[in-house]
């Protein structure tokens, strides 16, 4: 398992430099040129002149590259033309709050999702396999910001039950940062009063990105534990005595588990550039918003950063699938180590 | 000799998009308490649905049981709550499928799989139930009376990482865990190579006779049959159609089913190959009515395509029972 674990991150390492040179290449080649947008139209041929060496770019590409890219080890992504401060700054304070957010519509999806996918995958043709095919199909149809919308009607204006907008209310304080995650910082800062808070404003977010998911997800389970179902050694099992449980939620779920757990990655990842619409509605200070809004004012040094940390993040979800899918199944374990 | 199970006109039926299959059209069969018996038959012909049947893990659905009982110690298996099921299967009824590879769960190493297997198995008979180091010591103990090399060792192992002939004793190390009272053998040695074959059925009996335990062994290999059997059934598209003691029926075989299958064995004496018999089995869907054979039958009568016949007695013993008119006296 170790053994395939660091082979595995060391194939990972060439994926990274191939990220770091197409983003690099990108943000060469887009149009115009890149001193003369971060100066502004205002500033002199000479200052232009002395930007341009100061920041390497009179240089061939493969020395401008070295110092791209040794720059971002240091952390250093430039200054954002639209915020005025550095681009690391503003994803230190937008990524938490959408991770923390897309993290929670994870919990929620694994959890309901596979509860469902599986009785309905046992009860198969059942009135309960119907019903989560009806609501599925309604939810992979449904546009997470209408979900959004509707769940905001609902439970915040008709009932009453759930606040607006925001991470917290504006009176609350937010918790010492550590992690940037408020629920996580509050329950170490020992505020549970600021937890429970932060998990009322979470919840209505996450559950409307966690639908389609849910939707997708338990289908996906459901028909492997079907498909499993058939299997030899599904009778085997139950003939050599083992509970009806035991099998369900162990030797059937594991192996129905695989081809669900690449899907709930690959959804995680593309949450994060994707929770922009949700995050409208909620007001949500996101990644996701920063992102469409840089993107919108042509902000050079915070797009590339933006696409970076997209990339680095389907690049480690990746990873992260492929440990453990090798954990779930001995068989791709077992052929890329040889043993 | 008390009969420990007993099958009586046992119908299953198969719901497809065309229709219904009508695959088990009347299956009769006893089995006496630690007795051998064969079960043999062309592929497709019901052996694995009764199996399936008596063991109450058919799909439902698709499949019905329509009609008939399965007597387990005279008692109804079909009518058992599952509780009664699940305790039968502890410690009374097992079985070995035909492909170990697919019997055994691909993502669980073989350890984990027989472990579980005797932690339930044991805990169901009022006993205290049996601490880790028990189990394992008992998985390792089962393991080796299947002749498995290096027991301990295959443990940790998955199920692709072992040979065909491993993986069975897998398989009949899980199945024998609980002492079987019968043990329902589907194919065991089919898909192993010969050598193999012969070890393991060897294996197989000596650990049933040591158990006192009944077998039924399903084979489409006579010589597998007629020579770890007292007594078997031949089968033929959902109906027994001869059953003997194994020697009556190799010395003097009856149904011109059976005539047939014996002849197209291929003999070592180089007659070249057998024609087989011709035609294929019938299709269940519109299955022929009165003897499902008699399409494929050189001796068809009028009366074979409108009536089922009945168990006829034939050659010099009570036992012997075909279901042909042309035994009719």
């Amino acid at each position: 398992m170790a053994k395939y674990i660091i082979s595995r991150l060391l194939q990972s390492l060439f994926v990274l430099f191939g990220l770091s040179l197409l983003i690099f290449f990108i943000a060469r080649v887009m149009p115009g040129d890149p001193a003369r947008v971060a100066l502004g139209s205002l500033a002199t041929h000479e200052q232009v002149q002395n930007f341009r060496e100061e920041m390497h770019l009179d240089k061939p590409f493969p020395v401008q590259y070295y110092f791209w890219l040794r720059s971002l080890l240091r952390g250093d992504l430039g200054k954002s033309l639209y915020t005025r401060r550095p681009v690391t700054t503003d994803l230190k304070a937008y990524i938490p709050a959408t991770l923390e957010l897309i993290l929670i519509s994870f919990i929620m999806s694994l959890v309901i999702g596979q509860v469902t996918g599986v009785l309905a995958g046992y009860f198969r043709n059942s009135w309960f396999d119907g019903l989560s095919r009806l609501i599925s199909y309604i939810g992979v149809a449904t546009p997470a910001f209408a979900v959004a919308i509707f769940f905001l009607l609902f439970f915040t204006y008709t009932l009453n039950l759930a606040p607006a907008v925001g991470r917290l209310s504006l009176a609350a304080v937010p918790p010492p940062r550590i992690t940037g995650f408020f629920i996580l910082d509050s329950v170490i800062a020992g505020k549970f009063g600021t937890a429970l808070e932060g998990l009322k404003h979470i919840f209505l977010p996450a559950a409307s990105l966690a639908v389609a998911n849910i939707a997708q997800e338990g289908r996906i389970t459901r028909t492997s534990i079907a498909e499993n179902l058939q299997k030899d050694y599904v009778i085997a099992h139950t003939v050599y005595g083992i509970p009806r449980w035991s099998i369900l939620f162990k030797y059937l779920l594991r192996p129905s588990l695989i081809p669900t757990v690449s899907v709930m990655g690959l959804a995680f990842a593309y949450q994060l550039s994707n929770a922009f619409l949700v995050e409208l509605v909620f007001m949500w200070p996101g990644f996701s918003r920063y992102a469409v809004t840089v993107m919108l004012n042509k902000d050079l040094n915070a797009i590339v950063a933006v696409v970076l940390v997209i990339g680095v993040a389907f690049f480690l979800v990746n990873v992260i699938v492929d440990i453990v899918v090798s954990f779930l199944d001995p068989r791709i374990r077992l052929q890329r180590t040889g043993g | 000799m008390t009969p420990l199970l007993e099958i009586k006109n046992l119908q299953v039926r198969f719901k497809i998009y065309e229709g219904e299959l009508k695959v088990l059209n009347g299956v009769d069969m006893v089995i006496g308490e630690g007795e051998k018996v064969g079960l043999v038959g062309e592929t497709g012909c019901g052996k694995t649905t009764t199996v399936k049947s008596v063991l109450r893990v058919l799909p439902t659905p698709p499949a019905r049981i329509s009609g008939g009982e399965i007597l387990y110690r005279g008692k109804d298996i079909l009518k058992m709550k599952p509780a009664q099921i699940r305790s039968l299967r502890k410690g009374e009824m097992s079985a070995i499928f035909q492909d170990p590879l697919a019997a055994l769960n691909p993502v669980f190493t073989v350890g984990h799989q027989l472990y579980d297997v005797i932690k339930y198995s044991s805990a169901s008979r009022g006993r205290k139930r049996l601490s880790k180091k028990e189990i394992r010591a008992r998985s390792i103990a089962v393991l080796k009376e299947t002749g498995m090399p290096d027991s301990e060792r295959i443990l940790s192992n998955y199920p692709i990482q072992l040979s065909g002939g491993m993986r069975q004793r897998v398989c009949i190390s899980e199945a024998l865990s609980a002492s079987a009272r019968l043990l329902m053998a589907d194919e065991p040695t089919t898909n192993l190579d010969v050598t193999i074959q012969a070890q393991i059925l060897r294996q197989l009996s000596e650990l049933v006779a040591k158990k006192k335990s009944s077998i039924l062994l399903i084979s489409h290999s006579l010589g597998v049959v007629r020579n770890l059997t007292e007594r078997v059934y031949i089968m033929y598209a959902g109906n027994m159609v001869e059953v003997a003691r194994t020697k009556d029926l190799f010395a003097d075989p009856l149904h011109p089913y059976t005539k047939a299958l014996l002849k197209s064995v291929p003999k070592l004496t180089g007659e070249g190959i057998s024609r087989g018999i011709r035609g294929r089995i019938p299709n269940y869907l519109n299955p022929p009515a009165g003897c499902r054979f008699h399409p494929r039958c050189d001796h068809m009568m009028p009366i074979c395509e409108k009536e089922r016949p009945a168990f006829f007695t034939g050659g010099d013993s009570d036992n012997h029972k075909v279901a042909c008119f042309l035994c009719r006296r």
